[in-house]
């Protein structure tokens, strides 16, 4: 009871300064989870795919080029209709007598490339080259009112992918057409 | 005798490592990020194309799948100055404030006789409004040309666009297309998502 406790001052009693051992340590778990949070979170929100672009070039308008008419031996023509139905006649013009029982349908993807090649096989071989070196093949797209969008880059699509060189993206229907496709064309 | 007791140390791991890594992916996602903006859900079609479409001076046409049509350009300042341009050629005027509510929108699907009430009203409303899109019709002579006219202007550099709905009807694009081509502009960009090619097939 006698000994009186030193306090303050020199400390521990020995006389030496000691600064007091200060932990070092940071505790870095609240920072690891904000940092994890927002990756979590740029994560979800970055889109990896960038977008890819196809390129249309489509003829000027305004001024008008002189060119002869095609060769209906030498054209296959898709018609889109709806419910991503394709129409096509294969070298048949629609005012054939012959177009209405020529006139088939397919489907876009691998029956519409199929029918895209053998056509383009069959119309290459039997007409030459012309001077530019390309085949006689020409493919005349006609899009209905019907046809959406998207049918009309699957087909753009298409003519990339069957390398048909020669396409033409025509909106209007002839007469003949119209009385060919009938009800398939109208909305 | 005594006895040794070990110091007791709560386990202890170094984190910074971790640390480091944690930060250098968030700087890298933090980077790469592209933010989803108020612009038209527009799901695209695929196609095998493998070109990018480039970052900047690019104005773009988008066509929702109810074929309502919005336009956009990249740059703040183009669309400060493409507003100028149509506000001049129409004769209307827009405030300050007004241009840069404008400026802020990367896309936008107003008839021009209710810009001036879709500007003004509050941010917290604006994205909930529905917008009825641009007018376009098929005689080549609509709002879509005068905007297109009025971007190219302001940038003649511009590059044209065009992104549409899977489920966009045609006759849309159609008329799109001839507001473009009675401004003499014949080559577009269409704006797909990508799609694996078929086997055997290379692009050249």
């Amino acid at each position: 009871m006698s000994a009186i406790v030193e306090t303050g001052g020199g400390g521990k009693g020995d006389g030496k300064v000691r600064g007091k051992k200060l932990n070092t340590n940071v505790d870095m778990t609240p920072m690891v989870d904000l940092g994890f949070l927002l990756i979590t979170f740029f994560m979800l929100a970055t889109t990896m795919s960038k977008p890819t672009s196809m390129t249309l070039n489509v003829p000027d308008k305004t001024e008008k080029v002189e060119t002869e008419p095609l060769k209906a031996s030498k054209v296959l023509t898709l018609f889109l209709g709806k419910n991503d139905d394709v129409y096509y006649l294969d070298g048949v013009a629609a005012d054939d007598p012959k177009a209405e029982e020529s006139l088939k349908t397919t489907r876009f993807g691998s029956d519409l490339r199929s029918v895209i090649f053998e056509s383009s096989k069959r119309i290459n071989a039997a007409y030459p080259k012309d001077e530019k070196g390309f085949g006689a093949f020409v493919v005349v797209i006609k899009p209905l009112v019907v046809s959406t969008y998207k049918n009309m880059v699957d087909v753009l699509d298409e003519m990339a992918i069957t390398k048909s060189k020669k396409y033409a993206l025509v909106d209007e229907l002839t007469d003949s057409e119209k009385k060919l496709l009938g009800d398939k064309a109208k909305p | 005798m005594a006895i040794v007791k070990p110091k007791k140390h709560p386990p202890h791991m170094d984190m910074t490592p971790m640390v480091d890594l944690a930060f250098l992916l968030l700087t890298f996602f933090i980077m790469t990020a592209t933010f989803k903006t108020n612009d038209a859900e527009v799901n695209t079609p695929s196609s095998v194309s493998t070109i990018k479409v480039p970052d900047d001076k690019i104005m773009i046409i988008s066509i929702d799948k109810d074929g309502k049509v919005f336009f956009g350009v990249d740059a703040q300042s183009t669309r400060i100055s493409m507003l100028d341009n149509i506000a001049q050629s129409k004769g209307i005027t827009f405030t300050d404030l007004e241009k840069k509510k404008f400026s802020l929108q990367s896309s936008f699907g107003v008839p021009l006789n209710q810009l001036k009430a879709f500007l003004n009203t509050p941010d917290a409303q604006m994205a909930q409004i529905k917008q009825p899109g641009i007018p376009v019709d098929s005689t080549g002579t609509s709002q879509l040309a005068d905007w297109v006219y009025a971007a190219r202007k302001a940038d003649p550099g511009l590059r044209i666009a065009l992104k549409g709905d899977n489920i966009a009807k045609f006759p849309v694009f159609k008329d799109v297309l001839g507001n473009l081509q009675s401004q003499n502009i014949n080559r577009f960009n269409l704006i797909t998502a990508s799609e694996q090619a078929p086997a055997g097939f290379s692009m050249d």
